[in-house]
């Protein structure tokens, strides 16, 4: 979204006024001032950085491995880097890409996404055929090592246990209550809760993003359908949106886990992602009724130009702001229905790092152990209030209504 | 309005169908089919067992027809209009039947028996969260807008939005473990509707020689007050966020700055113009929020072990038990369709403006 399609004439007249004492700026960049100058979009901006922090440098937080690990022999090896999986790696290429990109300043931003998602891709190919962590991991193997005093030098990570890690080689440690040395406790896998819920930052903000990602690319498309040709389209349309808004969500979701052969994180997604459009279509509809009997589209039209640039690089553009507010109270959504199927049983697998899942083992272990019901409780509470935080922001900083009662002074 | 009623009524038809399709299509896309019910529970059946279950499927759906005739043969089975069959496969006509919903196989009963039992259990649980959700909300919502921008209003906001991010299945084992636990308070049961001597028990509470009896009537409300914090809260946050913008909304519009300008009194402006005109939106609400409600009885029937719909769907959930999770998601489908069906015609009614486009 460029300041060159801006339309609507509301922000001509703003961009045209000469008595702005700054340089007139985007719309978009405006409505990102205003949001970040509220201070619910600020906490919660905070809180879901560090999370994301956390998501991508997971592996350096809490592992088993060590990062150096010299022996008795003088043998040295580097344990943590050796069993990094493709995924590390292309999340922290991602991280540094998104850095690199922050300060090219003079590449416009289209440019800029496209080499982002160029690189990634070669990236995750190429780390999918050579980064190749060992099939068989054995935690153990370094306390051991180290209780049979055969290590002169070892560097841990701040979190020495891997959220796999069932600590077999420890007494007791099944269920075990917050201690100095797992400051969370342990879960009913006899792993550390604080590891997991770090790994389990992962799940939680992939499944937000790419489930939304999805559902709002469907919404976008058959809304854009509906509105653009209105009519017969929109009629059919919105029987298609009727039908999917009438399955109760966790009803259809729990239909498709249970037919499923197998679960795994990338199906979650999805159908999380599948089931979860019809907002965004009804508002891409709304939007685009309004728009397509203005002037610009005609113009389009008129022009010739073919129908996927008319609706998503014409349209699109002028009618994305209630879809990104939208997102933004979906990625929540997202979150919470992958940790209450997880929670339920139909989700991820037992063991795996999730937060639903770990709430899972709470009704098992009979409700009694607080430590895995608070901390786990608390992150996808604290994670999804942040988003709908931010969204909050977001729609009052877009919605000229809300502004004008501000103005006011109540 | 005529015309909008009617067409809505006919609208209602095609998505019904599509609905059908819907459920049917997640049944019949996984590998296998409609059929696999049959595979999947191979290692615990002998031959003649086997044998059976092939037969019933076979008969219910035409495993060896195309898949459109599958559906079809399906679709009349649970359809309440459609030809109905006897005993021995002929055909009885068409006209209206009783719809057949198939057996379960973990419980070796009709479905529609199962449902019938079960489905009152979550009707009730939601019939009584609706009218609490609302009552506190309307009050919550015109006290926010009445006093907006001042700290009321904005402790509510942000508390009613910590509330609406509260996950239910935190929040169940959270009651669970602060209020029905022998370490903490045990105020509450666990779980369940009835204690085990319930049967016993007198139906209203009375006081007798051996001191207080609560009696059966207000054993069921004493373990009904838990699973219903529970399915309320998210509601209410929701819905007085609603009130009050609808409220701020009809606060500034020009009626009400008329009724004040001729010095109609600041209390029935308040509650006959403005508070008035903000109800409809509410009512549409009503069935919107049926989808959530019903969803959140899966999760707090699954966390209080209350027999009702949605722990009979997780339960066929991890058996693989298809008739019930399909007949479960239709029947739940068929109520939000039909309650949205109602809310758009009872608003309708209370808005003399509505009318199709």
């Amino acid at each position: 979204m460029s300041s060159g399609t801006i339309q609507d004439p509301r922000e001509e007249a703003a961009l045209a006024q000469p008595a702005l004492a700054t340089p007139p700026m985007s719309l978009p960049r405006r409505i990102l001032g205003e949001m970040l100058g509220r201070w619910g979009a600020r906490l919660g901006m905070i809180w879901i950085g560090g999370m994301f922090l956390l998501a991508v440098f997971s592996p350096f937080i809490a592992n088993s491995h060590p990062y150096l690990l010299i022996l008795k022999d003088g043998s040295w090896s580097s344990p943590l880097l050796r069993h990094l999986t493709p995924q590390d790696v292309i999340l922290l290429v991602a991280l540094f890409m998104f850095i690199v990109m922050w300060f090219m300043r003079r590449t416009p931003l289209g440019r800029k996404i496209q080499i982002y998602f160029i690189t990634l891709a070669v990236v995750a190919l190429i780390s999918f055929i050579f980064v190749r962590p060992p099939g068989l991991i054995v935690y153990e193997k370094y306390r051991e090592l180290s209780s049979a005093g055969e290590v002169s030098f070892v560097l841990n990570a701040p979190i020495p246990y891997s959220p796999h890690d069932r600590l077999r080689d420890i007494k007791d440690a099944r269920l075990a209550a917050p201690t100095t040395e797992h400051w969370m406790g342990t879960d009913n896998f006899s792993a550390d809760l604080m590891s997991k819920l770090i790994h389990a930052t992962r799940i939680a903000l992939a499944v937000g993003f790419i489930a939304t990602g999805i559902a709002v690319v469907i919404g976008i498309i058959i809304g854009g359908i509906m509105g653009y040709f209105a009519g017969a389209m929109d009629l059919l349309g919105m029987r298609l949106v009727e039908m999917f808004e009438a399955i109760p969500t966790l009803f259809l979701l729990i239909a498709i886990a249970a037919v499923i052969p197998e679960r795994n994180i990338y199906i979650m997604m999805t159908i999380i992602g599948l089931t979860g459009w019809t907002g965004y279509a009804r508002f891409v509809r709304a939007e685009f009724l309004k728009l397509r009997h203005q002037d610009f589209v005609l113009a389009a039209k008129a022009c010739g130009l073919p129908l996927h640039s008319i609706l998503f690089k014409h349209m699109l553009p002028n009618g994305v702001a209630p879809v990104l507010v939208g997102a933004s109270f979906g990625i929540a959504g997202a979150i919470l229905l992958e940790s209450t199927l997880s929670f339920l049983g139909l989700g991820l697998g037992p063991g795996e790092p999730s937060w639903g899942q770990l709430l899972n083992q709470t009704l098992g272990a009979g409700g009694r152990y607080l430590w895995i019901i608070v901390y786990p409780g608390l992150a996808i509470f604290l994670t999804v209030f942040a988003y709908n935080l931010i969204g909050e922001s977001l729609r009052d900083a877009i919605d000229p209504h809300t502004k004008r009662i501000k103005r006011q002074g109540g | 309005m005529a015309t909008y009623v009617l067409r809505r009524i006919l609208l209602f038809i095609p998505t019904l169908l599509g609905i059908t399709v819907l459920v049917f299509a997640v049944m019949a896309i996984t590998p296998g089919g409609v059929g696999k019910a049959v595979v999947n529970m191979q290692g615990e059946m002998n031959p003649q067992e086997r044998k059976q279950l092939e037969d019933y499927l076979n008969r219910r759906y035409g495993l060896d027809k195309p898949i459109y005739v599958q559906y079809l043969r399906w679709l009349n089975r649970v359809s309440p209009i459609g030809v109905s069959y006897d005993e021995k496969g002929q055909s009885q006509g068409f006209g209206i039947k009783w719809p057949d919903l198939g057996t379960s196989f973990i419980k070796q009963r009709p479905v529609i028996d199962l449902i019938g039992e079960m489905l009152p259990i979550t009707l009730l649980l939601n019939l009584l969260a609706l009218p609490l959700v609302y009552t506190i909300a309307i009050g919550t919502g015109i006290y926010a807008s009445h006093f907006r921008g001042k700290a009321f209003d904005t402790i509510s906001g942000f508390v009613l939005l910590a509330l609406w991010c509260l996950p239910t299945i935190w929040v169940g084992i959270m009651l669970i473990y602060f209020f029905a636990n022998d370490d903490m308070l045990h105020w509450f049961p666990t779980g369940d509707l009835h204690d085990i001597t319930a049967t016993t028990m007198p139906f209203m509470p009375a006081a007798t020689e051996q001191g207080f009896q609560r009696g059966w009537l207000l054993d069921y409300f004493w373990h009904l007050v838990l699973p219903l914090v529970c399915l309320t809260y998210g509601g209410f946050a929701y819905l007085s966020k609603l009130t009050r913008s609808a409220m701020l909304e009809n606060s500034s519009s020009d009626f009400v700055r008329t009724a004040r300008a001729k010095g109609v009194a600041a209390r029935d402006v308040l509650f006959r113009h403005t508070f008035r005109n903000s109800l409809l939106p509410l009512i549409t609400v009503a069935a919107h929020i049926l989808p959530s409600l019903l969803g959140g009885s899966i999760i707090v029937e699954s966390i209080f072990q209350i027999n009702g719909m949605g722990r009979l769907m997780i339960e066929a959930a991890f058996l693989k038990d298809y008739e019930i999770i399909m007949s479960v998601t239709l029947v739940a489908s068929v109520l939000v369709l039909v309650s949205y069906l109602i809310a758009d015609l009872g608003y309708a009614i209370a808005d003399p403006r509505v009318s199709y486009e």
